[in-house]
C-alpha cells in the first residue's frame, strides 16, 4: 500500500466527471485521479503514447470506464485491455448509465472486473463510487506488469 | 390409378405371359417368307411355302431368291413396291400361274412377304369402296355424339366386311370394354350396352393392337403352320407383330369358339396414340375378307379415330375453358382475401365448381376449411396423412374405398377424391369430393368367370349371357379436363402461397428493421435520458452539502428538485424494463416460487421497517418460467400490496398458490385501500393510476409490467377489490411453459 497507483477515470461527460470526482474526494482517497476524455486517450495513457508518452510508466490501480465514449467506445477499450497479456491484469470497472442487458453480457464476455449502473439517486451513486475507490484503488493488489511500459506489443 | 371393380384379380392373367408376338407359326390361309434384304434370298418360311411354287421344285424354299420363288415379273413388281410402300398391302399378283394378294413389310429380321389366296368371292376392288367411304366421311360431322358416330361406323363396317355382327366398344379407365354401338344381321346375339372385362384383352395384346391396327382370323378352328426354321440366322424367334397372318393365342381361339364366332376381324381406334377402343367384327361361320376390304376397313378405322379424337379434344377444350373461367373467377376472389383458405371458404360454390365436386376441403397450417358435403375433420386429416405418405402432387380416384379400404366409412360423401398437394414439406392439401353413385353394369358374361382353368388348361368363360353387377363405392369419374384444371389450380395456389410468404418475409424484415430502430432508440434513451436526471440529483446534493445555512424554504425547494429528478429517473428505468421485456427471450426452467417469495419478503424488509406487517404465506407450487421475470412480476404485486396497505396496522399480506391440472395459480391479497371494480380494467394499463400521485407514489408501470410478464408466459392475471376492503391479484402460469413472443 506504500505505492498508491492512480485511478484512471475514462468519461466524456463533464458533469459526470465533476460528480465522480466529488464522490471520490468524499472518500478521501490518496490516489491520483487521471481523467481521459475518450477511449483513444485512455489507451494512449495505458500504453504511454500520444499526449501521455512522457508519463512515468506503471499501470493504474483501476480503470473506471464509461461505456459510451467518443472515438473508441468503452467496450472497445475493454476489449483492447483484456486481450493484451501486458494489460489484462488491470482491473476495469464499467461505469455506465446503460441498463442494457446486452452491454452487461458483452462486458463480462470481454472480461470486465465489475459492472456498475450509475444510480440516479446521488447518495447511492456516492456509495457505489466510494466502494469502488476503496476496493480497487486501495485494497486490491494487482500483479506487477511483465513487460516494461513503452514497448508493449499491442493486439487489436 | 384405379383398380377394376370385382374383376381386378383377373388382370393377373396367364395370357399376359404368352409370347404373342413370337408365336412361331402363322394362320393357314396364306404363306409367309422372310427375305434377307442383302442377299435377297429366303432365310425363313412357313411350312406351306413350297406350295407357292406348285409341284415344280423340291420341298423347300429356303435359300431361294425371290425371283426363283415368284418369277421375274412378280419379283420386279414386289421390289418396286417395297422401295416405295404406301401400305403393307402391295397388290394382287400373278405368281406361278395363281392370283395371290401380296403383303410386305420390313423388319429388323428381314423383309416379310405374305401371300394370300383371294377369297372364293373376290368381292369389290378398292376403288369400288371409295364412294361408300367418301359418303360416310361427308356424313360424319352430322352425328351429334360419339355413340351416334360409332353406330354409323358400325353399319359401314358391316357393309364393307360382310360380317354377321360389328361391335364398336370403348375402353374405360380399367380397360373394360363398353359396347357403344352394334350392327348385326341377327345371326349372332346382340351385346349392345354390355361390358367386356379388361382381362379379355391382356395388356400385351392391347399394346400390339396399338401398334398393328388390323387383325383377321378367318377360321378359329385353324391349324397353325410353323415357321421353318423357327429361329432367324441370329438365333432369335421371328417377330410377327406386323404380320397379317400371325397365329394367335389358343386361349383367344377358344374364346371365339365359346362366343360362337368362328371368324373375326378387329380394327383399333387410336386417339392421341392411345388405344381408345376397338371395332370388332364377328361371323358365326369361317369367313375370309379380301385385302381390299381390309384396306377399306383400315381407312374407315382411321377416319373414325380422327373424328373421335377431334370430338374428344373439342369437348376437352370446351370443358377446360369453362373450368378455367371458374378457376380465374375463384383466384380473383382469393387474391382479395386474407388467405387462400378463407378465400376458398368464402366462395364455396365457385370452389366446388372448379372441378364439379359436391364437397371440398382445404388442410393447411393445421386448419381445416370445408365446403359442400365433406368428410369430418379428423377423417380429412387421416386422408391428408395417407396422401402425404404417398407423396403425390395430384391424387385422383373415383373409388376411394376400393383403393384404401380404411376409408370405407366415408364412401357416401367421398367415393371420388381429387386431391392436390400445395406444400412439399407439410401435408397441406386441397381436396374435392364426389359422393358414391350406385349403378348397374351389364357384363358380357360373369367377369369373375372370364378365365377358368379346366384340366390345368386356361380357358375363357363359356357364357357371354348378360350378367348384372351392382357397383358400389364408386363416384362419377373425374374427367381429364377436371383433373388438368385441378393441376392448374394447384400451381396458381402455390404461387399465391409463395407470394404471400414473400410479402410476409418482407413485412418481417420491415418489422425487424423497425424493431432494431426501436432498440437503438431505447438504448439511447437509457444512456442519455438517465444522465441529466442523475446530474440534477447529484448537483442538488452537492449544493445542499455545501450551503449549510439554507432556509427551510430553500431546502424544501432542493428536496422537491431532488424528488422530481429521482422519480423521473425511476420512470425512465421502468419504461426501459417494460420495453426490454418484449425483446428478450424467456429462459424457461422450473422456478421455486416459495423461495422467490421468501427472497422478496427479505428484500422489502429495509423499506418496511417500523411497519406492522402480518405475512400469511402458504405453500406455493413451483412454476415453469423465467425465474428473473417471475420474481419481477411477483415483486411488483407484493410491492403494490405493501404500498396500498401502508395505513393499516397490521397490514395483512397473504400469498397463496394452488396447482391445477394445466396451470399453477398464485394469489396476492392485502387489506389495504383496495379499488373500485369499475376501474379494474384500467389497472394493468401503462401509466394508469387509480390514486392521486401524492397519495401513493409510483410510475404506473408496475402492474403493466407484471401483466406483460405473465402474458409472455402464456398465462393470465386478474384483479378483484373493493374500496377500502383490500385487493386481490390472481395469476395463472401454464404448466407446460409456452413462451409467447412480444
Amino acid at each position: 500500500m506504500a505505492d498508491l497507483r492512480p485511478i484512471l477515470l475514462v468519461e466524456d461527460n463533464l458533469k459526470d466527471i465533476e460528480l465522480t470526482l466529488a464522490a471520490l474526494a468524499k472518500c478521501q482517497l490518496a490516489n491520483d485521479i487521471v481523467v481521459a476524455r475518450d477511449g483513444a486517450e485512455a489507451l494512449d495513457y495505458l500504453y504511454c503514447r500520444g499526449q501521455h508518452q512522457d508519463r512515468l510508466g506503471g499501470d493504474p490501480a483501476v480503470v473506471l470506464l464509461d461505456l459510451k465514449l467518443p472515438k473508441v467506445d468503452g467496450l472497445e477499450v475493454l476489449a483492447t485491455i483484456k486481450s493484451d497479456a501486458a494489460t489484462r491484469s488491470i482491473p476495469v470497472v464499467m461505469l455506465t448509465s446503460s441498463r442494457e442487458e446486452s452491454d452487461l453480457i458483452r462486458s463480462y464476455e470481454l472480461g470486465v472486473n465489475a459492472f456498475v449502473v450509475k444510480p440516479v439517486d446521488f447518495n447511492a451513486f456516492f456509495e457505489a463510487i466510494q466502494d469502488l475507490g476503496m476496493f480497487w484503488g486501495v485494497l486490491n493488489e494487482t500483479p506487477p506488469r511483465i513487460a516494461s511500459g513503452g514497448s508493449v506489443e499491442k493486439k487489436q | 390409378m384405379v383398380s377394376a371393380v370385382s374383376t381386378s384379380d383377373l388382370n393377373l392373367d396367364l395370357c399376359a405371359q404368352e409370347p404373342i408376338r413370337f408365336p412361331g407359326s402363322i394362320q393357314p390361309h396364306g404363306t409367309l417368307v422372310v427375305v434377307d434384304p442383302n442377299s435377297r434370298r429366303i432365310v425363313q418360311a412357313s411350312a406351306n411355302a413350297p406350295a407357292l411354287l406348285g409341284q415344280r421344285r423340291g420341298s423347300s424354299v429356303l435359300g431361294l431368291s425371290v425371283t426363283e420363288l415368284v418369277g421375274e415379273t412378280a419379283e420386279r413388281q414386289i421390289n418396286a413396291w417395297l422401295a416405295n410402300p404406301d401400305s403393307n398391302y402391295l397388290r394382287t399378283l400373278e405368281v406361278n400361274g395363281e392370283r395371290l394378294q401380296v403383303l410386305g413389310h420390313q423388319t429388323a429380321q428381314g423383309i416379310i412377304l405374305e401371300f394370300e389366296q383371294p377369297p372364293a368371292s373376290e368381292g369389290e376392288t378398292l376403288e369400288a369402296y371409295y364412294p361408300r367411304v367418301g359418303r360416310f366421311m361427308e356424313d360424319l360431322p352430322a352425328y351429334e355424339d360419339v355413340a351416334d358416330l360409332c353406330a354409323a361406323a358400325a353399319r359401314e363396317f358391316r357393309q364393307i366386311s360382310g360380317f354377321n355382327r360389328i361391335l364398336i366398344y370403348r375402353f374405360d379407365e380399367q380397360w373394360n370394354g363398353e359396347v357403344l354401338a352394334e350392327d348385326g344381321d341377327g345371326v349372332l346375339p346382340s351385346y349392345a350396352g354390355l361390358r367386356f372385362p379388361a382381362s379379355d384383352i391382356p395388356t400385351q395384346a392391347r399394346e400390339l393392337y396399338r401398334l398393328n391396327r388390323l387383325r383377321v382370323i378367318p377360321d378359329a378352328n385353324y391349324t397353325p403352320v410353323p415357321i421353318e426354321p423357327p429361329l432367324d440366322p441370329g438365333g432369335k424367334p421371328l417377330d410377327l407383330s406386323f404380320a397379317a397372318l400371325r397365329s394367335v393365342s389358343p386361349v383367344h381361339l377358344q374364346y371365339m369358339r365359346n362366343m360362337g364366332t368362328l371368324a373375326s376381324m378387329s380394327i383399333s381406334v387410336l386417339v392421341d396414340g392411345r388405344l381408345w377402343g376397338l371395332v370388332s367384327a364377328h361371323n358365326a361361320t369361317p369367313r375370309r375378307v379380301n385385302a381390299q376390304a381390309r384396306t377399306a376397313c383400315d381407312l374407315l378405322g382411321k377416319v373414325l379415330s380422327q373424328h373421335i379424337g377431334a370430338r374428344e379434344r373439342g369437348a376437352y377444350a370446351a370443358k377446360r375453358m369453362a373450368l378455367k373461367q371458374v378457376e380465374s373467377e375463384l383466384l380473383t376472389k382469393i387474391a382479395s382475401s386474407d388467405s387462400f383458405q378463407s378465400g376458398l371458404g368464402a366462395h364455396a360454390s365457385t370452389w366446388l365448381n372448379v372441378v364439379g365436386a359436391s364437397g371440398a376441403a382445404v388442410l393447411h397450417d393445421d386448419a381445416v376449411f370445408t365446403a359442400g358435403t365433406a368428410p369430418a375433420p379428423e377423417r380429412l386429416r387421416a386422408l391428408a396423412e395417407k396422401l402425404h405418405q404417398q407423396g403425390t402432387d395430384c391424387f385422383v380416384t373415383d373409388s376411394l374405398s376400393l383403393q384404401w379400404p380404411e376409408f370405407s366409412d366415408i364412401v357416401d360423401v367421398a367415393s371420388g377424391v381429387l386431391a392436390i398437394s400445395i406444400s412439399q414439406l407439410h401435408s397441406s392439401y386441397i381436396l374435392w369430393f364426389r359422393p358414391e353413385v350406385e349403378r348397374t353394369v351389364l357384363w358380357a358374361g360373369d367377369p369373375r368367370a372370364a378365365k377358368q382353368v379346366d384340366n390345368e388348361r386356361l380357358t375363357p368363360r363359356h357364357s357371354f349371357a348378360s350378367w348384372k353387377e351392382l357397383v358400389k363405392g364408386r363416384a362419377l369419374p373425374w374427367s381429364q379436363a377436371e383433373i388438368d384444371g385441378a393441376v392448374d389450380f394447384r400451381s396458381a395456389i402455390i404461387n399465391f402461397v409463395l407470394r404471400r410468404a414473400e410479402e410476409r418475409a418482407e413485412l418481417t424484415s420491415q418489422l425487424q428493421r423497425s424493431n432494431r430502430e426501436l432498440e437503438s432508440f431505447s438504448y439511447s434513451v437509457s444512456h442519455d435520458l438517465r444522465a441529466p436526471f442523475r446530474h440534477i440529483v447529484g448537483y442538488t446534493q452537492l449544493l445542499r452539502e455545501r450551503e449549510r445555512s439554507l432556509s427551510p424554504q430553500s431546502l424544501h425547494y432542493l428536496d422537491s428538485i431532488n424528488e422530481a429528478a429521482v422519480s423521473a429517473g425511476q420512470l425512465v428505468d421502468d419504461l426501459l424494463s417494460f420495453s426490454q421485456l418484449g425483446r428478450t427471450a424467456l429462459s424457461m426452467s422450473p422456478v421455486d416460487m416459495q423461495k422467490v417469495v421468501q427472497e422478496i419478503v427479505r428484500s422489502v424488509a429495509p423499506d418496511t421497517r417500523g411497519r406492522q406487517i402480518e405475512w400469511r404465506i402458504q405453500r406455493l407450487p413451483p412454476a415453469n418460467g423465467d425465474a428473473a421475470l417471475l420474481r419481477q412480476a411477483l415483486y411488483n404485486l407484493v410491492d403494490n400490496a405493501l404500498k396500498y396497505s401502508r395505513d393499516r396496522s397490521p397490514a395483512i399480506i397473504e400469498i397463496s398458490g394452488e396447482q391445477h391440472p394445466s396451470e399453477c395459480v398464485y394469489t396476492v391479497r392485502d387489506n389495504g385501500v383496495g379499488f373500485d371494480m369499475a376501474y379494474a380494467h384500467k389497472l394493468f394499463g401503462v401509466f394508469q393510476r387509480l390514486h392521486r400521485m401524492e397519495d401513493f407514489a409510483g410510475t404506473g408501470i408496475g402492474l403493466a409490467l407484471t401483466q406483460r410478464i405473465i402474458e409472455r408466459h402464456g398465462g393470465w392475471i386478474e384483479a378483484r377489490g373493493a374500496l377500502d376492503e383490500g385487493a386481490e391479484f390472481r395469476f395463472g402460469i401454464p404448466l407446460k411453459g409456452a413462451s409467447v413472443d412480444g
